[in-house]
């Protein structure tokens, strides 16, 4: 690919000097996006490793409290079930604040779970089995741990948004902006080189010209001195 | 103080509501499940947690109603039939796109 120059630029010195400046620019915040990007990814290394163990906590926890409610279904028949299941208070305070990784801002889960006693459910003990508790007390522990991979994979979905930007901005600095920035002050410089050679070679020119000029006139007003005499 | 909401299958509901989780809606087919995700959303309900398959089903409209805000988190997880894999493989995907490599832990 030829090296492409910026459109509408004219070959003058105070071009010459702002594409400097730009370019000057252009290479700054390069390393700054890198940096940026490097500080990135390692934070979503980081955040990965957190992903895998909560992911299967969350999916453990989960199949577990699933096995207790269907055990509790058994007992009681589903319709008690859900009859028992409507009359429960809400269990989980969650409050999401959110901070901020490299500009990016990324929600917090603050969790307030009491761990409850089978008084404090709100579902009556005259209907209701013991599986019923277990299930219940299952399906909060694993609220828990859902709310916490909630946050993490949200966090990594925002993450890889922002580095996938970061990128696209570093290449494109990288392999367009700053290579055409560099192509145009080259053509620049050659072009005020080719007009001050031009301009050196007119001198020269207009200089013997007028030297021939003199000279002939001298020669004549010599000439004309012999004749008068 | 934010709010939770399950949307699933009858038996995910009744499981999370019985673990405190105050809002459950029951859908049985992506058209209910699409409104469902409508009326959490409008209720700036700010965790929503849906099971994997009706997530897999209304993906498009998830994602067109989502776009990159930090809030709401919508969770998947998988139903009573267990895990789809999808999680994984979603994870899988992510990172090859942002790393380039394929680096599977």
């Amino acid at each position: 690919m030829a090296e492409e120059i910026l459109d509408g630029i004219n070959p003058t010195r105070m071009e010459l000097l702002a594409l400097k400046d730009r370019e000057k620019l252009a290479v700054k915040g390069h390393s700054l996006l890198k940096q940026k990007r490097d500080a990135l990814i390692k934070e979503f290394f980081d955040i990965l490793d957190r992903v895998k163990g909560a992911r299967e906590n969350a999916e453990t926890n989960l199949s577990e409290a699933y096995e207790a409610l269907t055990e509790a279904q058994i007992t009681m028949g589903d319709l008690a079930v859900q009859k028992a299941a409507l009359s429960v208070k809400e269990s989980v305070k969650v409050d999401i604040s959110s901070r901020s990784i490299m500009g990016v801002s990324v929600p917090i889960a603050d969790m307030e779970m009491e761990s409850r006693t089978i008084v404090d459910r709100g579902y009556g003990f005259s209907d209701t089995s013991i599986q019923l508790d277990e299930a219940a007390k299952k399906f909060e522990t694993a609220l828990k741990y859902i709310i916490e991979l909630g946050e993490i994979e949200k966090t990594i979905y925002l993450l890889v948004d922002e580095i996938e930007a970061t990128k696209r901005r570093v290449n494109s600095l990288e392999h367009i902006m700053i290579p055409r920035f560099q192509a145009t002050i080259k053509s620049i410089n050659m072009k005020l080189e080719e007009m001050e050679r031009e301009n050196f070679v007119r001198m020269k020119m207009i200089r013997s010209t007028i030297e021939k000029n003199e000279a002939e006139a001298l020669a004549k007003a010599q000439l004309k001195a012999a004749q008068s005499e | 103080m934010s709010d939770v909401a399950i949307i699933g299958d009858i038996d995910t509901v009744t499981g999370f509501k019985l673990g405190g989780v105050k809002k459950g809606i029951i859908v049985n087919n992506d058209e209910e499940a699409k409104n469902a995700l409508d009326e959490l959303l409008n209720d700036e309900i700010s965790i929503i947690i849906i099971t994997q398959k009706i997530a897999d089903n209304i993906r498009e409209h998830i994602n067109k109603r989502l776009g990159s805000d930090v809030l709401p988190m919508v969770i998947e997880i998988p139903d009573k039939s267990g895990s789809s894999e999808g999680g994984a493989d979603q994870m899988a995907a992510l990172i090859k796109r942002v790393i380039g490599v394929e680096m599977v832990k």
